[in-house]
């Protein structure tokens, strides 16, 4: 493309840096894009893509480094100061406005049109902006009766409207068909027409490597390489994203898991997931890896009943079972601990004791319902000194721990339950190392002591680590199970990527061909 | 912080929610000193107002009210809300004189209008916690529903001759000054405040008010729990109803019309957040005894109602802002805090750990 080319990039930026707490979302990073290029971005979870779009849309100011455009230095502050410089976004759920009229959501971020609404104005306007992308919308009617491409597409319109030359869109394709996908590419080689520089960040690597003319792949928060598309091969891009350093990461004792407790067949739910079927024996611990939007969580919410499964059978010590409720979950012994943890965790203003007594109150319960304070108390100092919980007292309500000692609680909570099958969604995100390391320790040591463990995690490292076999999800479909001797970080991703079924779908493929004969 | 004693046996009256109360004491210090001061007003500008006597003659005159606050606290304490009660109330109260007038025994009516609560709160509990419309609309459907099927019974009369020992209950001392439903009263407060406090029951019900979704994650069955509080408060109205049946000694269509703001302020004030998940019986009976010393006060100072219920409006507005406030201020701060590098955090934070190791080991 114009690589070596004299232009001064649209935007470029400079030894980003950004921490928060103990991470280091993103080091020394810098990037340019250049005004009519489709500029992809690669990175597992957790690899800074999300913090760099929050920088460029003035929602996190960087530490360190510097921001420029057209090659002055300017500072982003503000989501308002990103508008002005002509920088949007796009998100696979599209922040629309259900009750407004398409053209109402055109101009919605639109300050500079006068104290009343010039409706005649406003639709013209809004006609001529949709015709530049292509598309027809009714523009009269409520977004509400959208489809989600079509909401997509009125928030590019809406970026366009704003006279966008930076334009970031983050997994737009997730949730899109296949015809959409294709109809969406087209609006995305009409921006790089007008000029526009376009971020384009997916999981799919079929659509990276049809559609962008250069990629950038981030690891732990570092830039790690920029080259043009046909210098990639989706092999030494997945080079590029795993490797991650494996420090300090808990090496599990060996143990040889027992019986099976957990059979899992064919379990489907419609729209999330379908055909995942899994054994896990007794002390195993059983990892769950894949890409945001690979639908792991929901196939822990289905075991424990918050949403449970459509179709196929579980199992427990052999017998079939069914789990409706998560009331249906904790009397079979299963227990579930959430991402979530402010949101569905934890009752922050109640106390670390009445916390953790919770799920299992019912055993604290004596003559009239009256709660047993001096039982529960003696339970709630037994977790705390067993997995460290650091608090003041524990009285002091959970709001008052940091995020590790509160997911220790969460830990408590469930392990108080007595569980047979627990399963431990994103247990150390967001938590600080040495409450990281104790997680691990936890889990190996539940695992020796029989438990089965199911350990849903986007940390790869992590589900290496501590994981004795490594189920692998992609957009809701099993794609295989590896065993520990086979669960390399590579293979891990390249199957969550749909790497090992195929190498792309023909039609992809004789499309990246005539666009690059186009591009080119 | 780890090297903290094993905790002082004391602490085993401390459950969850009375670390609420922790928190809440200083609305609860307010309430008090509130109190204090209006009745120390009171007592300069009339003689004998410290009688205790004229406390009690304070309560019996609104105690249809205050028995509904009670119920009306676990309601609001559980993130909803019955704004049917006082039609619930009337309704019971018209079944009564209708049943009575038409021949039925004086004891049945009154089982068949605490039945008819029973059913209405049956009714409320349906549409909220199994369809899951919100509280709000389905007991104001209410508030209109049951209030328009007692002025179907009784239509534009005024129903009253009852029996002796039915308006005696309210209005005969049984037990030095005190009426028969004034220590029912006493009896339900004290159960209340158990039942709130010391029971899984009431553990729950603030659980289900703080988030229904931990709730429902921590294999909490919010729906029952939802639909009891519902049933509770119709029975609970029901019964005020038949107290005011009694204590009027006739009921009308109009009967405990707008009770239903008084007995919502009360709980309010006494520092239940509007939201659930917060307040508790000391802060709620403190705000029974500041509304109606106030109220009382008020009337001795010959100020009109309208005066008397923007005095109380105005102090309703206060008790929900000033918590909220004070709410945003920290979450601001905090969030200034977080900016600075405590997102993830490392170790509790000490200025919080502080307050509470402070409250805690008072």
């Amino acid at each position: 493309m114009d690589e070596g080319s004299p232009r001064t990039p649209v935007i470029e930026m400079r030894g980003v840096s950004k921490r928060f707490g103990s991470t280091q979302a993103l080091e020394g990073v810098s990037l340019e894009l250049y005004g009519g290029e489709i500029h992809a971005l690669l990175g597992e979870n957790g690899a800074g893509k999300s913090t760099l779009i929050k920088v460029m849309t003035g929602v996190v100011q960087p530490d360190a480094g510097e921001v420029r455009i057209d090659g002055a230095v300017a500072s982003i502050g503000s989501a308002l100061d990103a508008q002005r410089l002509g920088i949007a976004a796009i998100y696979q759920e599209p922040m629309i406005f259900p009750d407004l009229s398409v053209a109402e959501n055109v101009f919605i971020s639109h300050r500079d049109r006068g104290r009343f609404v010039h409706r005649r104005q406003m639709q013209a306007d809004a006609r001529k902006v949709l015709a530049r992308l292509g598309v027809r919308l009714e523009l009269d009617q409520p977004a509400r009766g959208l489809t989600l491409a079509e909401q997509q597409t009125l928030e590019i319109a809406k970026a366009l409207s704003l006279d966008v030359r930076v334009l970031i869109m983050d997994e737009p394709t997730a949730s899109l068909s296949a015809h959409e996908v294709r109809r969406l590419f087209r609006i995305v080689h009409a921006l790089r027409e007008a000029g526009v520089a376009v971020l384009f960040i997916s999981h799919r690597m079929e659509e990276v490597f049809e559609i962008a003319d250069r990629v950038t792949v981030l690891r732990d928060g570092r830039r790690i390489r920029t080259a043009p598309r046909g210098e990639v091969t989706t092999a030494s891009a997945i080079r590029d994203m795993v490797g991650r350093t494996m420090d300090d990461f808990f090496h599990r004792t060996p143990a040889s898991p027992g019986e099976v407790v957990l059979q899992v067949k064919d379990l489907a739910r419609e729209t999330a997931f379908s055909g995942i079927s899994f054994d896990l024996r007794a002390g195993e611990v059983l990892g769950f890896a894949g890409l945001v939007g690979a639908r792991r969580t929901d196939v822990g919410l289905a075991l424990f009943g918050i949403a449970p499964a459509q179709a196929g059978q579980v199992a427990l010590d052999g017998r079939p079972v069914t789990i409706r409720s998560p009331q249906d979950a904790l009397r079979l012994g299963i227990a579930y601990t959430t991402e979530d943890r402010h949101a569905l965790g934890l009752v922050l203003p109640m106390s670390v004791a009445a916390n953790i007594s919770l799920p299992s109150l019912a055993r604290y319960l004596g003559p009239l319902g009256l709660v047993r304070f001096s039982d529960e108390a003696a339970t709630a100092r037994r977790y705390r000194d067993r997995l460290r919980i650091r608090t003041s007292s524990i009285q002091a309500p959970a709001e008052a721990l940091s995020g590790g000692n509160q997911q220790k609680v969460v830990l408590s909570k469930w392990l108080n339950t007595r569980p047979r099958v627990l399963i431990l969604d994103e247990p150390t995100r967001g938590i600080d190392v040495g409450a990281k390391a104790d997680v691990h320790q936890m889990i190996d040591e539940l695992a020796r002591e029989g438990m089965a463990i199911i350990l849903i995690s986007s940390d790869l490292p992590e589900v290496v680590a501590m994981s004795d076999r490594v189920l692998v999800m992609r957009e809701g479909r099993q794609m295989g199970i590896l065993d520990r001797s086979q669960a390399t970080q590579e293979r891990i991703l390249a199957a969550a990527m749909g790497q090992d079924e195929r190498p792309g779908p023909p039609d992809a493929a004789t499309a990246a061909g005539t666009l690059g004969g186009v591009a080119s | 912080m780890a090297s903290e004693p094993a905790a002082p046996v004391a602490s085993r009256d401390r459950g969850a929610a009375m670390g609420l109360l922790a928190r809440l004491r200083s609305w609860e210090g307010l309430l008090l000193g509130l109190l204090v001061l209006i009745v120390l007003w009171n007592a300069t500008s009339v003689s004998g107002y410290l009688d205790p006597r004229n406390q009690i003659n304070l309560l019996t005159l609104s105690q249809e009210k205050i028995i509904v606050v009670l119920a009306m606290a676990f309601v609001i304490i559980g993130g909803e809300i019955d704004l049917s009660v006082a039609s619930v109330m009337a309704l019971a109260a018209v079944l009564i004189a209708s049943l009575y007038e038409g021949g039925t025994p004086m004891e049945l009516a009154v089982l068949i209008a605490l039945g008819a609560g029973l059913l209405a709160g049956l009714n409320n509990a349906f549409w909220v916690a199994v369809v899951g419309l919100p509280s709000l609309a389905v007991t104001l459907a209410g508030l209109i529903g049951y209030r328009g099927l007692a002025r179907l019974f009784i239509e534009d009369r005024s129903i009253g001759g009852f029996p002796g020992w039915f308006t005696a209950i309210t209005r005969d001392a049984v037990l030095g000054p005190l009426s028969l439903s004034l220590l029912l009263f006493l009896v339900l407060l004290v159960v209340a405040a158990v039942l709130l406090h010391l029971t899984g029951f009431g553990r729950t019900v603030y659980v289900v008010g703080n988030s229904r979704d931990v709730a429902r994650f921590s294999g909490v069955r919010v729906t029952r729990l939802k639909a009891a509080l519902f049933v509770m408060s119709g029975f609970i109205a029901a019964l005020g109803g038949v107290l005011i049946a009694s204590r009027l000694g006739a009921v009308r269509g109009s009967t405990a019309e707008g009770f239903e703001l008084d007995i919502i302020t009360i709980v309010l004030f006494g520092g239940v957040s509007i939201f659930g998940g917060r307040g508790t019986m000391i802060g709620v009976i403190l705000s029974i005894f500041v509304i109606l010393n106030l109220r009382n006060g008020l009337a001795l100072a010959n100020l009109t109602g309208n005066t008397q219920l923007g005095v109380i409006g105005l102090l309703l507005i206060l008790s929900v802002l000033v918590p909220n406030l004070i709410a945003t201020a920290r979450g601001r701060l905090e969030r200034r805090a977080g900016d600075r590098g405590a997102g993830t955090g490392q170790g509790p934070d000490p200025r919080r750990a502080d307050s509470i190791s402070g409250t805690a080991s008072g």
